[in-house]
């Protein structure tokens, strides 16, 4: 997978190409439209990942021009103003997913893993792990061929630490994923214990194996050495 | 100061101009009538005066026997004309005095009273002192003048009924341009809709007035442009580096090699900067509503957004084993608006009351119709806002015992949004039944 990052901050780009390349991506950086063109021009992309913010002019006008030129790059848009006009013009202008900043690199990860998963094929859309089958397309939770009733959040964040497994998410993470930029005051951590809570409870009476390790005061990890696409 | 009810400058300008036109009427006809008065008792003063010379004339030429035969018992003479309008009488006088005056005077002719104006004159001839009176009736000067005084009394009533009518069609002329002015500015909801183009008058204030109103226009929208410059730049400025930050610390995180305590540490500088970008986001937030950017033009079903945020919001009510109750009956519940901003107002009320209300505690929240607006209550059984705090709940960084976590911006952020959309939004609360919103979202005839 090849992904083009059009940033203009240098150390935000770093990071991310950092990031992306563990995760086996082959990352190209432009640091303004002008660089992000040309690139976009030469070589085929999988991804853009596109601040609209630039030095030199609004980015959108990426979209366009690569839509133009053919290129089936997937779009993912970031922007710092969190702006609902920009939110809306960039999908008009065929933008695939909305990122808004400060951004967790796991949700990243996850977004780009969903359009992968939706739009190339690549991975079937059933993740095992023991006996249990995650449908992501029907959003489902199977134990055999038996059907384990999950909420929709607790569906949401066994997803998120399966598809970031052997890695700690921490509670912010998971709340950040399941409630997205809600303006709210105050962070409510413990939510997110009882949902683990139940979940485990849920497994449990299937299978007595310890899936979701707590990490004290931090948050959870998801233990797999042999889950399966 | 008198306190009038507000009227429009032309009425204004209309009943100042009657008014003291009818005051300047007024005064005319008592100068009037009263100038006839006194130059008609002149002339009738001067004729009388005349006349008593003629008597004088008459006496000295044939002697005073003419008119007052002596030897039969000292009668007087009289006489007047047929319309009695004149008289003249002579008589001896016990007098001696010698004087001559003029005076109004009533004489009885008879049996009838008529006023006169009378010279009085007393004259000694052969050591007989005799007094002269002439008299001239001013009964018809008198009529005149009342005549006079009717007359102008109607024709002051009907110039002021043309005059108003004049003052009205001219002031209406002569005001339409400052009318499409005041009409331009109710028209102008924000500064960006201001219409520039001028309204053609022949009034050089007016032309002023539209060159500085235009001239202040501009003012605002530069103003305006450069806070709203300003906003942008700040998010971004600062969501930038809160942004490296954040990925350079989860990228840190990423570190296998980590102690538990290391990424406690790592997670409690995460946790912070999560609550640095709330903050932050909800300054903006405030803002972009301050300065109008958003745009309240889609129709939103209230219940259908109810049901969905508290689809969203039901997790958490379980958790806390919360009974949340929904009961719609209202008929009409769409509302225009921004439907973003709805949703952050809602969830903000129903999320505060998930998170006050106790465990296995209620949620109530009904929808209905009331005198043809929507009304939405948000009930919860929670502790209830202190009666001292109650007026500051809806202020920018106020913080409550309980809220330690909390910066203070969400129910900011809910009054803003409320007001933008001019919903009226009340709280009632006690310690005993928990808190209660009232929100009446009014649905505009147009």
């Amino acid at each position: 997978m090849r992904i083009l990052i059009v940033e203009d901050e240098r150390s935000l780009a770093t990071e991310l190409i950092q990031f992306l390349e563990n995760e086996h991506f082959k990352c190209d950086w432009g640091a303004n439209k002008m660089e992000a063109s040309e690139l976009l021009a030469i070589n085929p992309y999988d991804f853009v990942l596109l601040d609209i913010g630039l030095p030199d002019g609004n980015g959108l006008s990426l979209i366009e021009e690569a839509r133009k030129n053919a290129s089936e790059a997937y779009f993912i848009v970031i922007t710092a103003k969190g702006e609902l006009e920009d939110k809306l013009k960039g999908f008009e202008l065929g933008a695939d997913d909305y990122l808004a900043k400060p951004f967790s690199l796991l949700e990243l990860n996850s977004r780009l893993q969903a359009i992968i998963r939706r739009k190339f094929g690549h991975k079937s859309s059933e993740i095992k792990f023991g006996n249990f089958t995650l449908d992501t397309v029907k959003r489902l939770l199977l134990y055999q061929n038996e059907f384990i009733d999950l909420t929709k959040k607790e569906y949401d964040i066994l997803h998120y630490l399966v598809l970031n497994k052997n890695r700690v998410l921490d509670r912010l993470q998971l709340t950040e994923h399941i409630w997205g930029d809600f303006y709210e005051d105050d962070f409510d951590s413990n939510y997110i214990d009882v949902h683990i809570k139940n979940i485990r409870k849920k497994m449990a009476k299937f299978d007595e194996t310890k899936w979701i390790k707590t990490l004290r005061g931090i948050g959870y990890k998801f233990i797999a050495g042999d889950t399966s696409t | 100061m008198i306190l009038l009810p507000k009227t429009k400058l032309k009425n204004q300008l209309a009943l100042i101009n009657a008014f003291s036109k009818a005051i300047i009427f007024i005064v005319a006809i008592f100068v009037i009538s009263w100038a006839v008065r006194v130059i008609s008792i002149n002339e009738t003063d001067d004729q009388l005066i005349q006349k008593l010379d003629q008597v004088y004339e008459l006496i000295e030429t044939n002697g005073i026997d003419v008119f007052i035969d002596n030897e039969t018992n000292n009668q007087g003479f009289g006489s007047y004309n047929i319309l009695k309008e004149e008289y003249i009488s002579i008589e001896t006088s016990i007098d001696t005095l010698l004087y001559e005056y003029i005076a109004d005077q009533k004489r009885e002719i008879d049996s009838d009273i008529y006023d006169y104006r009378v010279i009085s004159a007393t004259i000694s001839v052969d050591e007989q002192v005799y007094l002269i009176e002439i008299g001239k009736s001013i009964y018809t000067i008198i009529s005149f003048e009342q005549k006079l005084k009717s007359f102008a009394f109607y024709l002051l009533i009907f110039l002021l009924l043309i005059s108003i009518f004049i003052d009205l069609s001219i002031t209406q002329i002569l005001l339409r341009p400052f009318g499409k002015i005041i009409d331009k500015l109710k028209n102008t909801q924000h500064p960006k809709q201001f219409d520039y183009s001028i309204i053609q008058t022949r009034t050089s204030d007016f032309m002023y007035l539209q060159e500085s109103i235009a001239l202040l226009m501009h003012q605002i929208e530069e103003a305006f442009e450069s806070e709203r410059e300003f906003i942008g730049n700040v998010s971004h400025e600062l969501l930038t580096p809160i942004s490296i930050i954040r990925i350079k610390l989860d990228n840190f995180s990423e570190n296998t090699q980590l102690s538990d305590d290391d990424l406690r540490k790592l997670y409690e500088a995460k946790t912070t900067l999560s609550r640095l970008t709330k903050m932050v986001r909800s300054l903006l937030l405030l803002s972009r509503i301050e300065n109008k950017e958003y745009l309240k033009n889609e129709n939103i079903v209230l219940s259908l957004l109810l049901s969905e945020i508290l689809t969203e919001f039901q997790d958490r009510a379980d958790l806390k084993q919360q009974q949340i109750t929904f009961k719609n009956t209202s008929k009409k519940d769409s509302f225009k608006g921004n439907s973003e901003l709805l949703r952050i107002l809602l969830s903000n009320l129903i999320s505060n009351a998930i998170k006050y209300t106790p465990e296995k505690g209620s949620v109530s929240l009904s929808l209905e119709n009331e005198k043809g607006n929507i009304v939405l209550n948000i009930s919860d059984d929670g502790p209830g806002i202190d009666q001292k705090e109650r007026p500051y709940i809806f202020d920018r960084f106020k913080k409550f015992g309980k809220q330690k976590e909390s910066f203070g911006l969400g129910l900011a952020l809910v009054k803003q949004i409320a007001d933008y959309h001019s919903i009226k939004i009340d709280v009632s609360s006690s310690q005993k039944i928990g808190t209660h919103f009232h929100l009446v979202f009014s649905i505009k005839a147009d």
